[in-house]
């Protein structure tokens, strides 16, 4: 329980308290070493560092007062949902006074007519969907994390999901932000979610700039329908290869799945030892979830067409669910996917590379030869419609060295990926992870480009620094290699 | 390997074992936190998150710093105390964990450190001691406190205390409390003291024993007394062993796990010719299933444990798996079920206890949203952390439907704090137990009979 009396010597700090006041049940600034530690990292934990101090706001009015202060003083700051990303796009690097979005989480409208709802940047994922279902609507982005992650880190990140196959990435459903900009001045894009604004599509930017250009603070965003119908099907393969194969044909018989998930030997392993456990025989390659969503009279014709392919490509067993509990549990099983990896390594990392579909069996053919090369083990969970690759690097943090090895191996996995004219994230981000894998698919120049951008909004580079591009350091001593070679 | 580390490996003969800042014995138990990949699943499922959004608060921050102590990254000191023992200790979290994270364990464990670093001392010290050593573990001592407030309440010094404003002397949450203790009544144990074996109504099906609880038998003895109705109703001989005591899980959460064991041991004791134990208190269920997980460092000890927790049954769980006579009289009730949080989390137990209710005639069932999210009374927590177990209580309490006249649930705890909720916030709902549901039926049913 929250003392009141702010007992702090940092005068940064009880400026601060004076912009959010002090609750008397919660605190309303953290800064003691024991309450920062919670905050040294988020679903990220390879590097950690604590931030100079945590604090809530309340509203727009809050977050602007406090980022002017910031901005006025040059701290470092930069803004913190429910910490589960897995890039470490909110991980204090520089010390910042991190900004923490959760207590600004109501639920500010929904205009069913209009098939929109205005949100504040706390709102959990799962909970929009929650509020509106009972009248026939849903919000459709699904990250595996939805249970507790915010739309708000959502937008920063352009967050996937499991059924973006059909329905898209988060950027797709954005309408209209309200945005602090890191100078402090509040701005408004997409007003009143009007699809098509003349100027620069600032909404695309803003959407997936892991909390780079602002910090976002309401969100309007598309609601849908519920389908009428779905069905699920479950397949194993005894072969990877003619899993991924019968992904191909699915899509290119022309279905459009809702979802169409993988899941190789290992990761199986992990969610059957874990809380939610299905049955998944423990001999196969590759399970394939499946799921088909729309007007019910067709959906029956889809699954026939899937069974067909499964059997087409030796598949071992393919069964639907028989209700909406068994649906769910199929669900629970693969949306823990990270999460249960615990169960059987102290310590994950996960990689989001993206690869064409018809490159699979190759990519995890040379993913399996980096594993054996770092003698680490690496479960595989895939999106396979949209070709949406986590390779999960597993490893004891514990055992000196291998944290570095584990951080090589992932990195190995996603140059895989590009080698393949992939890339190197689907939907995590780049965060502190990925930075400098950025190279892997842009040149010198495509990185200046961005980070020239970044200048615009981000003059002071005080906002979440030394994330998303290589280190600057970097880049110019790459650009004088480059520059001394041409001399040569 | 260098010569530095040789020494390393050399330990002295009689060094105390430690691990990093954690430096008594009864040390938390690495491989809890080992299986945590921080991915942040448990945070919504947190009360305490909940209400504060702050990461210490949460399952996933309580684990990352009671892992940093045994890092040596912090030391156990008070603001290490704030995070640890704000825990409802609710284990809602467990059942989000998607890699089984037993979270509550370790902050069973991380507070035993810090009660050991720092023992309470002043009024809280008192407090704590006049509780948790000098009541609980005594029965006799309990049943003279009943007789006490069964002379308060009836000698008419409630009314005087009440009317006189002298009510007001006290803290408001334990004003909240006395406005709705029950009745009390005499114990079951007092009033069984001499029957070794309380005889099946029909034919013996078979044998059980039964833990009567502490602050049960004292604030209600009608729910044990309702168990034993309906334990022997349905065929089971009923065994009370005397020498049972509290079964030490509010002192296992306030972190002394000395008493916990203690009286761990003089359970496992009183029931080792028992084949089953029957336990009507979730939080006490939950306890007795885990006693192993106190005698970690006592090979001996912890076989015996985990032999006795295998005997331990709650008694919807037990009800449901060895059958049950279905009432036939019709309740006519609109109610609804709060899933108590050592029942649901702590011992998986959800739907069992729904279909008893559900078979009773006439009971309509009520859907709760969010049953199974903690009430706030956590064992002691209510009177420890009166303000946050407030704003658990009330977001619970928005959650109860408005048109149910019961709301039932497996814990006394639970009842007493949800009794609170009704008073607090002007409902009008009748807290029971789910057994004390099933025996009223099954005794109106006699009465009809007999009324025929």
């Amino acid at each position: 329980m929250s003392k009141k009396g702010i007992q702090s010597k940092d005068p940064h700090v009880l400026n601060l308290v004076k912009i959010v006041g002090v609750d008397p049940v919660r605190k309303s600034i953290l800064y003691k070493k024991e309450d920062l530690l919670a905050y040294d990292c988020d679903g990220f934990t390879l590097r950690k560092h604590l931030p100079r101090a945590v604090v809530f706001p309340k509203n727009t009015a809050e977050v602007a007062a406090i980022v002017t202060y910031c901005h006025e003083n040059d701290l470092p700051f930069l803004a913190r949902g429910a910490g589960t990303g897995l890039s470490g796009g909110a991980i204090p690097l520089n010390g910042e006074v991190i900004i923490s979005m959760v207590r600004m989480k109501k639920l500010l409208s929904v205009d069913f007519e209009n098939r929109r709802a205005v949100v504040e940047p706390g709102f959990v994922n799962l909970k929009l969907t929650n509020s509106i279902s009972d009248k026939g609507y849903y919000y459709a982005p699904d990250p595996s994390s939805q249970y507790c992650c915010t739309i708000g880190g959502n937008v920063a990140e352009n967050a996937g999901g499991a059924h973006c196959l059909k329905y898209g990435v988060t950027t797709n459903h954005i309408l209209g932000l309200e945005v602090v900009l890191p100078n402090g001045k509040v701005i408004e894009i997409g007003k009143d979610g009007v699809p098509d604004q003349p100027g620069y599509d600032l909404l695309g930017l803003l959407t997936g700039s892991e909390g780079t250009l602002g910090i976002v603070t309401k969100i309007t965003v598309r609601i849908l329908k519920n389908p009428e119908g779905k069905q699920t099907v479950l397949a194993y393969f005894d072969k990877v290869a003619d899993g991924s194969k019968a992904v191909s044909d699915i899509i290119s018989a022309g279905i459009v799945p809702a979802a169409l998930e993988m899941m190789d030997k290992t990761a199986i392993e992990g969610v059957e030892a874990a809380a939610f456990p299905v049955g998944h025989p423990k001999d196969i390659e590759a399970v394939l979830l499946i799921e088909v969503d729309g007007i019910a009279a067709g959906l029956d014709e889809q699954i026939n067409q899937i069974l067909a392919v499964c059997n087409s490509n030796n598949v071992r067993e393919v069964k639907a669910a028989q209700s909406e509990q068994e649906r769910a549990k199929w669900w629970a099983n693969r949306k823990t996917g990270f999460g249960a990896m615990g169960a059987i390594s102290p310590d994950y990392i996960v990689q989001d590379g993206v690869i064409p579909r018809s490159k699979l069996p190759e990519v995890l053919k040379r993913i399996n030869e980096i594993s054996e090369e770092f003698s680490l083990r690496i479960a595989n969970i895939f999106h396979a419609g949209d070709g949406n690759l986590h390779p999960l690097v597993l490893f004891d943090a514990r055992i000196p060295g291998e944290s570095e090895k584990a951080l090589e191996a992932g990195s190995l996995c996603l140059k895989a990926c590009a080698d393949v004219g992939g890339t190197i994230t689907g939907e995590h981000g780049v965060g502190i992870e990925k930075r400098e894998e950025m190279r892997f698919v842009f040149t010198d120049e495509e990185i200046i480009a961005q980070t020239e951008i970044r200048q615009v909004f981000n003059s002071k580079n005080l906002l979440n620094a030394g994330k998303l591009f290589p280190s600057p350091g970097r880049c110019v001593e790459v650009k004088n290699e480059i520059a001394a070679a041409a001399a040569k | 390997m260098s010569l530095r580390e040789m020494e390393l490996k050399q330990e002295p003969a009689c060094a105390p074992k430690t691990l990093g800042n954690y430096l008594w014995s009864d040390l938390p138990d690495e491989n809890k936190w080992a299986d945590c990949v921080h991915c942040g699943m448990c945070l919504e499922s947190c009360p305490t998150y909940e209400l504060t959004g702050e990461e210490q608060h949460s399952p996933r921050g309580r684990v990352h710093l009671i892992k940093s102590v045994a890092e040596g990254k912090l030391s156990v000191n008070e603001q290490f105390m704030d995070p640890v023992f704000a825990c409802l200790d609710c284990r809602a979290c467990t059942t989000a964990c998607p890699a089984d994270v037993n979270v509550g364990g370790l902050i069973e464990e991380a507070r035993g450190q810090i009660r050991q670093a720092m023992p309470l001392t002043g009024w809280k010290g008192a407090v704590n001691k006049l509780f948790l050593q000098e009541l609980f573990p005594h029965q006799n001592r309990l049943n003279s406190l009943g007789s006490l407030l069964k002379f308060y309440q009836k000698s008419g010094m409630q009314k005087v205390v009440r009317k006189t404003g002298l009510i007001n002397i006290m803290p408001k949450h334990l004003v909240e409390m006395e406005a709705i203790m029950p009745k009390i009544k005499e114990p079951v144990r007092k009033k069984f003291n001499d029957a070794d074996v309380i005889k099946a109504k029909t034919e013996t099906k078979r044998k059980v024993a039964m833990l009567t609880g502490c602050v049960m038998d004292v604030m209600f003895s009608d729910v044990n007394e309702a168990t034993v109705n309906v334990l022997t109703r349905n065929g089971n001989d009923v065994i009370i062993p005397r020498n049972q005591t509290c079964c030490g899980a509010l002192h296992v959460h306030a972190g002394d796990r000395e008493t916990g064991r203690k009286l761990a041991k003089k359970n496992i004791e009183a029931f080792k010719d028992a084949d089953k134990v029957i336990v009507n208190a979730a939080g006490c269920g939950s306890m007795l299933k885990e006693y192993h997980e106190l005698f970690r460092d006592d090979p001996e000890w912890h076989d015996k444990a985990f032999e006795f927790s295998q005997k331990v049954e709650d008694i919807s769980k037990y009800l449901h798996d060895t059958g049950y006579e279905k009432p036939k009289a019709e309740m006519n009730i609109k109610m609804t079920y709060h899933d108590a949080c050592h029942l649901a989390h702590g011992q998986g137990i959800r739907q069992e206890p729904r279909d008893i209710l559900l078979d009773i005639p006439g009971v309509e069932m009520v859907h709760m949203p969010n049953s199974d999210r903690c009430c706030g009374s956590a064992g002691i927590y209510n009177i420890t952390n009166p303000d946050m177990a407030g704003a658990v209580l009330e977001s619970k309490m928005e959650n109860v439907p408005e048109d149910v006249e019961m709301i039932s649930m497996g814990n006394p705890g639970c009842m007493l704090q949800m009794a609170i909720g009704v008073q607090k916030y002007g409902r009008n709902q009748k807290v029971v137990h789910t057994i004390q549901l099933l025996d009223w039926a099954y005794q109106k049913e006699d009465s009809l009979k007999e009324g025929n």
